[in-house]
């Protein structure tokens, strides 16, 4: 979940304001300019949930279909798209699949006073 | 049993149009394609159909979470499809459909089909190499790369691999019961098959793992070659989809590889060049790790020569 700073430190990563991602959409981050998206983001009842672009499952397997793309159609489940674990989007936990039971790992967010979304390094 | 490999796979998905989308990018061509159904064809006719999940019409996936609804393998004659109902009505259930083809399950819950295979025949060069020596050359002022914009297209639906519970139950109903041959093996993990009608290195391999992963880890489409299949993996890798591992080329098989995430809830892969086999071939056997299952694996190198704001180790620096 995101939280409310007046002013964020310089080194944090900026990724797009907290608005561009609309409820149940996500989005990738090359948050670390390796030519491959580090992390996500997704909106789920309200609130934003970030999370590393990596499933249990394999150590390290990027998630999405396409970019951006790492929901099911109905928007209420994060899709590891390798071999199909479900997560929640709010708790990270793993509820169907070959690694049910284990967690996405969390990503810090911050939303500043004028709305942009930043994350911590 | 001449069985002659793969004729369609057929998911239910929940999201069809983006499941076409994503199925066009690869490179096959769309037939009879609505809001709820589409039909996705290679060259020679061999497909992946996919349907809306809660399409009445859509056999189980064998556990909840697995998209793949039924494989359907071609076989040449009638006498095959006669053969492969009486055998498998002796402990099983099989049902013929009104288009002709039989359907059934097999040993690891996964509805297999049987019908006349309907591939068309075509004919159209592969890749050729010109080596020095060499007794096959690409006519004189031919291209090996592809052109940009040249048109390349899946030849024909080549294996799938399936997570199974019990891998020795599953590589014997195929052995055993299909006729199907191991061509090469997995240590502790599974069999490469090849049915009695190809002579492909496998149109099935089977991997054992927990109950929890029960489904498919991948499905792959034959390319004409290396650079057509690894050109078509970078158009796929622009148009945004997501790149798994590869491309490289495995060891068992030969075949040049590329996995990619989709929508089916598995991977999907390019193939290119696979071994062939006849009966006379002596199954190898290899533990499973990275190195024993690519012996090379390709990068990209977007900087390659010292110049204007590149580094004087290029990408190494
Ligand atoms: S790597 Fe994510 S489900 Fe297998
Ligand atoms: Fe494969």
């Amino acid at each position: 979940m995101a939280t409310t700073r007046e002013a964020v430190p310089a080194s944090w990563v900026h990724l797009c304001r907290a608005d561009e991602i609309g409820e149940a959409q996500s989005r990738g981050f090359d948050a670390d300019a390796e030519g491959q998206d580090s992390l996500f983001v997704v909106r789920w009842q309200g609130r934003l949930h970030g999370w590393r672009n990596a499933c249990p499952h394999i150590g390290g397997a990027p998630m999405a279909w396409r970019r951006d793309a790492y929901l099911n159609a109905e928007g209420t489940r994060i899709v590891c798209h390798a071999h199909g674990a479900e997560f929640m989007p709010d708790t990270g936990l793993c509820v169907q699949g070959p690694c049910r039971g284990e967690r996405l790992s969390r990503i810090e967010l911050v939303v500043d006073t004028d709305g942009e979304l930043f994350v911590k390094s | 049993m001449k069985i002659v490999g793969l004729e369609s796979l057929i998911f239910g998905v929940d999201d069809v149009r983006g499941a076409a989308r994503f199925l066009v990018d690869y490179g096959l061509t769309p037939v009879d394609v609505s809001d709820r159904r589409g039909r996705f064809e290679a060259i020679d006719g061999t497909a992946v159909v996919i349907a809306r999940q809660d399409d009445p019409a859509l056999p189980p996936g064998p556990v909840p979470g697995c998209r793949l609804r039924k494989t359907v393998m071609g076989v040449a004659d009638d006498a095959t499809l006669g053969a492969i109902a009486a055998e498998l009505r002796r402990d099983r259930e099989v049902r013929r459909l009104p288009d002709g083809s039989i359907e059934s399950i097999d040993d690891s819950g996964f509805v297999i089909g049987f019908q006349l295979a309907a591939r068309r025949p075509f004919v159209l060069a592969g890749e050729i190499s010109n080596a020095p020596g060499g007794v096959v050359f690409r006519p004189i002022n031919s291209l090996g790369v592809p052109p940009p914009g040249s048109v390349i297209r899946p030849r024909s639906l080549s294996h799938v691999v399936y997570f199974v519970p019990d891998v020795v139950k599953a590589e014997a109903f195929y052995v055993n019961r299909l006729g199907f041959r191991c061509t090469d093996r997995f240590t502790g993990t599974g069999p490469f098959l090849q049915p009695g009608g190809s002579l492909d290195h496998h149109t099935h391999f089977l991997i054992g793992a927990p109950p929890h992963m029960h489904g498919v880890e991948h499905f792959t489409f034959h390319f004409g070659g290396p650079s057509e299949m690894i050109t078509n993996g970078y158009r796929f890798v622009e148009k945004g989809y997501q790149a798994f591992w590869g491309p490289g080329r495995h060891i068992l098989g030969s075949n040049w590889f590329w996995y990619f995430n989709s929508p089916f809830g598995c991977h999907i892969e390019m193939d290119a060049d696979m071994d062939q086999h006849d009966a006379s071939w002596q199954p190898r056997e290899a533990t499973v790790s990275a190195d024993n299952s690519q012996t090379f694996l390709l990068k990209m190198r977007k900087k390659w020569y010292p110049g204007p704001g590149i580094p004087e180790n290029g990408d190494y620096a």
